[in-house]
């Protein structure tokens, strides 16, 4: 295998802004292929934006990424085909409301992936059974708690047969109880050996997964390191300070 | 003291008759008319909110702005005895009050979804974005079906204001409710209880769109029932 299919992820020098405001500076990051990366740092860091750049959902200004060979840009004509190739958990779920559980799994991938029915349902169960929800597959999201909902999310982006998964805050707006519910699904994930990027301030799942994490700060990359290395001796003083606040 | 004479409606059986037929004709020229101007009034909310050509867009608002800011009255003369002109075409009294209403409904219906369209949360564009969804799915598959649940009591209650205003179409000799009323009133001159019992079956008319409209909800938008 050369080195070009071995990386998942490449960003090269990138910069964003919003208007006049730099939210992303000068971004250097490369992802190998089947490594787990947590990003972590302060709120306005830029985490969420810089994953939500990998698939498209956010342009950037400058520089270079490369999701599994493909140059994604702004303007680019397909961003579809490097979307299906990247699942994305968001920290609101995101499932759709007028479709059961079941279908929320089927509808992307007739529609995406050209699927028949019956092949769409068998994945879709698959899945739903792999996040321990197969029994709530023809309930509708509003009636499933937070944490089941999140987990549906999960199924539905696996469903897709994605190579890298993007998760943003998958924890952040559940209750505490329903916390472990999700990285327990996101740990199996993690060793069935998916590349995964998660931005998240769960750091025993940092601890556990992650091949490195980033630390982030003021949309600067200023920490990559091991997980021990990172705990137990972080460099900056910034990251200092973040671990004081939340360990 | 006023003496009610009721039975001046109901000892003519040709009365009677007059004021059923009104009824069917203003039920089903509502109700045919009320589904092309959804059919119609979607694609408009669509075209404005999400055509990708500025010409298309400002093509549904101008019209959707010329129908709300002109009378149903002008518009259906304008349908009736304008465009025939213009067109060099003869089509009949009821072909001009369905159109006329199809339209006018439209424009109202049409204000009403894009603001269903509007306030489609930003995540679940992102979530069917980030699956791979191509536009038009997103907006057939997710963003239109939650935006319709959201505005349907609204749809519904314009719906039933509408109804109301069809009365107009007796002016271009519709034999609607409002015509058998005047039908009658010019025969037996009891105004008082024929605009009575008008109001009486108009009213009981709206009460049943309301009902069915009411009733069709849950089998249209089943995940409501479910929260």
């Amino acid at each position: 295998m050369n080195e070009a299919t071995n990386n998942s992820i490449v960003i090269e020098n990138m910069n964003k802004w919003y208007d006049d405001f730099q939210v992303l500076k000068d971004i250097n990051l490369t992802i190998k292929q089947g490594e787990r990366i947590v990003i972590c740092g302060p709120s306005g860091s830029g985490k969420s934006t810089l994953i939500r750049c990998l698939n498209h959902l956010e342009i950037y200004q400058e520089g270079k990424i490369t999701v599994n060979d493909v140059h994604v840009f702004n303007g680019m004509k397909n961003p579809e085909a490097i979307r299906v190739e990247v699942g994305m958990v968001f920290q609101s779920f995101n499932l759709f409301p007028h479709l059961t559980v079941l279908d929320n799994c089927i509808l992307p991938q007739l529609r995406v992936l050209g699927l028949d029915k019956v092949k769409a349902r068998e994945t879709a169960m698959t899945f739903l059974e792999r996040v321990k929800i197969p029994d709530q597959a023809d309930k509708y999201p509003a009636q499933l708690s937070g944490g089941q909902q999140q987990r549906v999310a999960i199924a539905r982006a696996l469903c897709m047969k994605p190579q890298i998964m993007l998760f943003d805050e998958p924890t952040s707006a559940l209750d505490p109880e329903m916390v472990n519910e999700v990285l327990d699904t996101m740990l199996e994930l993690a060793e069935s050996g998916m590349t995964m990027v998660c931005v998240t301030h769960e750091m025993g799942f940092a601890a556990k997964a992650a091949d490195r994490v980033i630390f982030m700060d003021a949309g600067q990359i200023i920490e990559d390191s091991t997980p021990t290395e990172f705990f137990e001796n972080p460099k900056h003083e910034r990251a200092k300070e973040f671990l004081g606040q939340i360990l | 003291m006023f003496d009610f004479r009721f039975y001046e409606i109901w000892r003519s059986e040709e009365f009677v008759q007059v004021l059923f037929e009104g009824a069917f004709n203003s039920f089903w020229l509502t109700t045919v008319g009320g589904i092309f101007g959804f059919i119609l009034g979607t694609g408009l909310a669509l075209l404005q909110d999400k055509s990708v050509f500025v010409g298309l867009r400002l093509l549904a608002r101008s019209y959707v702005e010329i129908i709300r800011n002109t009378p149903f009255v002008v518009q259906m003369f304008f349908v009736a005895f304008g465009l025939p002109i213009l067109l060099d075409m003869q089509w009949s009294f009821f072909a001009s009050a369905l159109l006329a209403i199809m339209l006018n409904f439209s424009a109202y219906f049409s204000e009403i979804i894009r603001s269903g369209i509007d306030s489609t949360p930003k995540g679940q564009i992102e979530a069917a974005y980030s699956l791979g969804f191509k536009k038009y799915d997103l907006v057939k598959d997710i963003i239109l079906p939650q935006a319709l649940e959201k505005v349907y009591p609204s749809l519904v209650s314009q719906f039933v204001f509408l109804f109301l205003t069809t009365g107009l179409i007796s002016e271009i000799g519709i034999e609607d409710i409002t015509w058998a009323g005047r039908f009658i009133s010019d025969r037996n001159f009891r105004d008082f209880e024929v605009y009575l019992v008008l109001s009486a079956i108009y009213m009981s008319m709206s009460w049943m769109f309301i009902l069915i409209l009411n009733g069709c909800r849950r089998k249209l938008f089943p995940w409501r029932a479910e929260k």
